[in-house]
């Protein structure tokens, strides 16, 4: 044999060589689904979170959260949780890959995330298909657990957030004419306008115009001259915080000063980074306010710190929440077995976590009471 | 035995391969007549809305609405080659991005047709559309030993493997015709192409919509791989993506951005162990490549390298020098 064919198929042995000591690895830790000595009932949790790209932040906010659960969850000793934690980069494709290493070469028992909801529609079939218990702790979108009995999601989605912020700004500032504002190519803030559209429409209120942004644009003057000309009472701004704090600061200079709503993308301490004194008369519901006079919100806040130097944001505690609930799942069903664990899961009723009371509806969607916040003084405080 | 055997993960990585040869090569027949072309993202999107909203909307069969999508998304690569012809190099590639970003911004707003900035949910599934017809057949996968997951990958995987090797199959067939001649003397120099006799308008718009059809084709194909497409899923960077397949592996022979394909895909995947990291290295990979091989890992040379063996029995050696070997 010619000596280049040859050094071609030595190059290709030790390759494939790599290869099969890499699936090795994979089964050996598969199986290992039993109770622990300790009467600690052992399971593997897969995790698929956004780690690397721009909306990294998130993504690590949720391993945070679900780090620290863990953490407290062993030292309670009744679930013995083993964490795997894959990256999705934000990509459908990755995500589905990474559930499908999860799912069939890890074995895991049950799956927290993908971090986005876009990830959700591409993953969320495919473990309904494996019967994986998967709860989504960050996908507002509609129609996330309507993809299957195996999914859940504890996030609040927009047509919870969004009806109930309003209802409020409504009976406290007496509003008749609301101007509408979002940014229409982006998935996120696009669902959180149809959701105003609709509140609008339900509460009678009079929609004076309706004016359109794109993600990452920087000059919104030409939108608000035009409503401020038109005088609405109540603004409802669709934008994720990095855009929506920018509306806000040009809004207030060119003397706009009539509040604002936003939705779940627009709540953020980083608005208040940016727009600074700008940012007061923002109102937004949210399942999570790090202020609430509850022990259990205290003590979480406190580690939180204590473990990463930042204060938690929604997407920490809505994870950190998310693997309370699996973990209690985990320990109603007694067993590492994916039916059990789902069937625990949607009997879930009335649990206290960081966020509230939470329950699962019969879709497998999180029923739970927002907290609607105003920004007043450069600082988040309960709206009422 | 079988049923262990098979790894839906590794099948789903090995499916997405699959999916970027196809996108590969369709940025090589742009690429193989001089054209560089920015658009094919686009090209990609319409594919996949037009293959979606046909199932979804019209209840158009599968294999069906693949096809249309395809052969209409060549047409418009058509239409968009006759106004391209006129542009050369980096003016045709401000051209083709602009193109892209001018259909990914009308999917934005058609609202009706799109669903906007939302996306399509709920398209076919290729696997699991198998699994039901071949259940209406009268066979399950547990006949052979499989789970239902199992079934529905290796499907997928099986298709889109036949569909490659056709598609690279009649590529290799068509670099060596008459028409692959013209498009490697066109890629060389147009001028002297022309004063040959050769219809360089013909040829161009060939390999434009060539490329315009494939690149449907996979949209198609990705739109019922994922059953969810957004606009946000044929942006820039999934044109630089395809763009990158051709340049690391090479733009020269066919197998270069097959190469580029495979190798720019199973990297991430190798590479997750060390998560956060992985696409750092990713990048500073493709930063070496440019450096020290600009034309691409697999050239002319290295194909020749690999057949000379074959051919020094023949000829001795009279072949172009490669010093070492003597």
């Amino acid at each position: 044999m010619n000596k280049r064919i040859k050094l071609l198929f030595s190059v290709l042995m030790v390759f494939s060589l790599v290869v099969l000591t890499a699936c090795g690895n994979n089964t050996k830790d598969a199986g290992d689904k039993e109770i622990g000595a300790d009467g600690a009932v052992k399971a593997k949790i897969g995790v698929i979170s956004y780690l690397t790209g721009p909306g990294a932040g998130y993504g690590e906010a949720i391993t945070n959260g679900l780090k620290l659960a863990n953490k407290e969850l062993k030292e309670a000793g009744e679930v013995d949780l083993e964490l795997k934690i894959e990256d999705s980069a934000g990509k459908q494709e990755e995500a589905l890959s990474a559930a499908q290493k999860l799912m069939n070469s890890d074995n895991v028992d049950a799956i927290i995330g993908p971090t986005l909801s876009t990830e959700m529609f591409v993953v969320g079939p495919e473990a309904e298909l494996n019967g994986v218990p998967i709860m989504g702790t960050s996908n507002t979108a509609e129609g996330v657990p309507q993809l299957g009995e195996y999914v859940f999601r504890n996030s609040i989605p927009e047509t919870l957030a969004i009806p109930a912020s309003v209802q409020k700004a409504i009976e406290k500032y007496d509003v008749k004419k609301v101007a509408i504002l979002y940014g229409n190519d982006d998935v996120f803030t696009k669902a959180g306008y149809d959701v105003m559209k609709k509140v609008a429409e339900d509460l009678n209120l009079e929609v004076v115009t309706t004016e359109t942004f794109q993600l990452g644009q920087s000059d919104y003057k030409a939108q608000l001259t035009k409503i401020k000309n038109l005088n609405p009472d109540l603004i409802l701004a669709s934008a994720l915080y990095n855009e929506g704090a920018v509306i806000l600061d040009q809004a207030r200079k060119m003397g706009l000063d009539v509040p604002f709503v936003g939705g779940n993308g627009f709540n953020s301490p980083e608005v208040i980074k940016i727009a600074g004194e700008a940012s007061n008369g923002l109102i937004v519901a949210t399942p999570w306010f790090a202020h609430k006079d509850d022990e259990k919100v205290k003590s979480f806040v406190k580690n939180y710190k204590e473990a990463y130097g930042v204060e938690p944001d929604q997407f920490a505690a809505q994870a950190y929440d998310g693997l309370y609930l699996m973990a209690e799942a985990v320990k109603n069903a007694g067993v590492a077995d994916r039916d059990e664990i789902r069937d625990a899961l949607a009997a879930i009723k009335d649990f206290k976590g960081v966020l509230g009371t939470m329950s699962f509806d019969e879709d497998g969607d999180i029923v739970m009471e927002p907290t609607v916040l105003i920004i007043e003084g450069n600082e988040y405080i309960v709206f009422e | 035995m079988l049923s262990e055997l098979i790894n839906p993960y590794y099948l789903q990585v090995a499916t997405f391969i699959l999916l970027n040869i196809i996108l590969g090569v369709s940025i090589y027949i742009t690429l193989g007549t001089g054209q560089l072309s920015l658009g094919h993202a686009g090209f990609m999107s319409i594919g996949a809305y037009t293959s979606a909203i046909l199932t979804l909307n019209y209840n158009v069969p599968l294999v069906i609405g693949i096809i249309i999508a395809a052969v209409f998304t060549g047409f418009i690569g058509v239409l968009i080659g006759f106004p391209a012809l006129r542009l050369q190099g980096v003016y045709l590639a401000i051209a083709t991005l602009g193109f892209g970003e001018v259909i990914r911004v009308l999917f934005i707003n058609w609202e009706g047709l799109t669903n906007g900035a939302i996306g399509i949910r709920g398209i076919p599934h290729l696997g699991r559309e198998i699994l039901s017809f071949s259940e209406s057949l009268g066979f399950s996968p547990g006949m052979i030993g499989l789970k239902n997951n199992q079934f529905v990958s290796l499907a997928v995987f099986l298709v889109l493997l036949i569909i490659s090797i056709g598609v690279i199959w009649f590529f290799i067939r068509q670099s060596n015709s008459r028409i692959g001649r013209a498009f490697a003397s066109i890629k060389m120099d147009e001028e002297a192409s022309e004063a040959m006799g050769i219809n360089i308008t013909y040829y161009k718009i060939l390999a434009f919509g060539q490329g315009a059809l494939l690149a449907g084709f996979a949209g198609a194909l990705y739109a019922h791989l994922t059953a969810y497409i957004s606009p946000s899923d044929f942006g820039y960077h999934r044109a630089v993506e395809i763009l990158i397949f051709a340049i690391f592996g090479g733009s020269e022979v066919i197998w270069g951005p097959i190469f580029g394909a495979i190798f720019l895909s199973t990297m991430p995947e190798f590479l997750r162990v060390i998560s956060e990291y992985r696409f750092m290295i990713y990048g500073a990979l493709l930063v070496l490549m440019m450096a020290f091989r600009p034309q691409g890992l697999i050239d002319t040379n290295v194909v020749n390298w690999i057949k000379r063996p074959r051919l020094k029995k023949k000829e001795g050696k009279h072949g172009t020098g490669n010093k070492k070997d003597k």
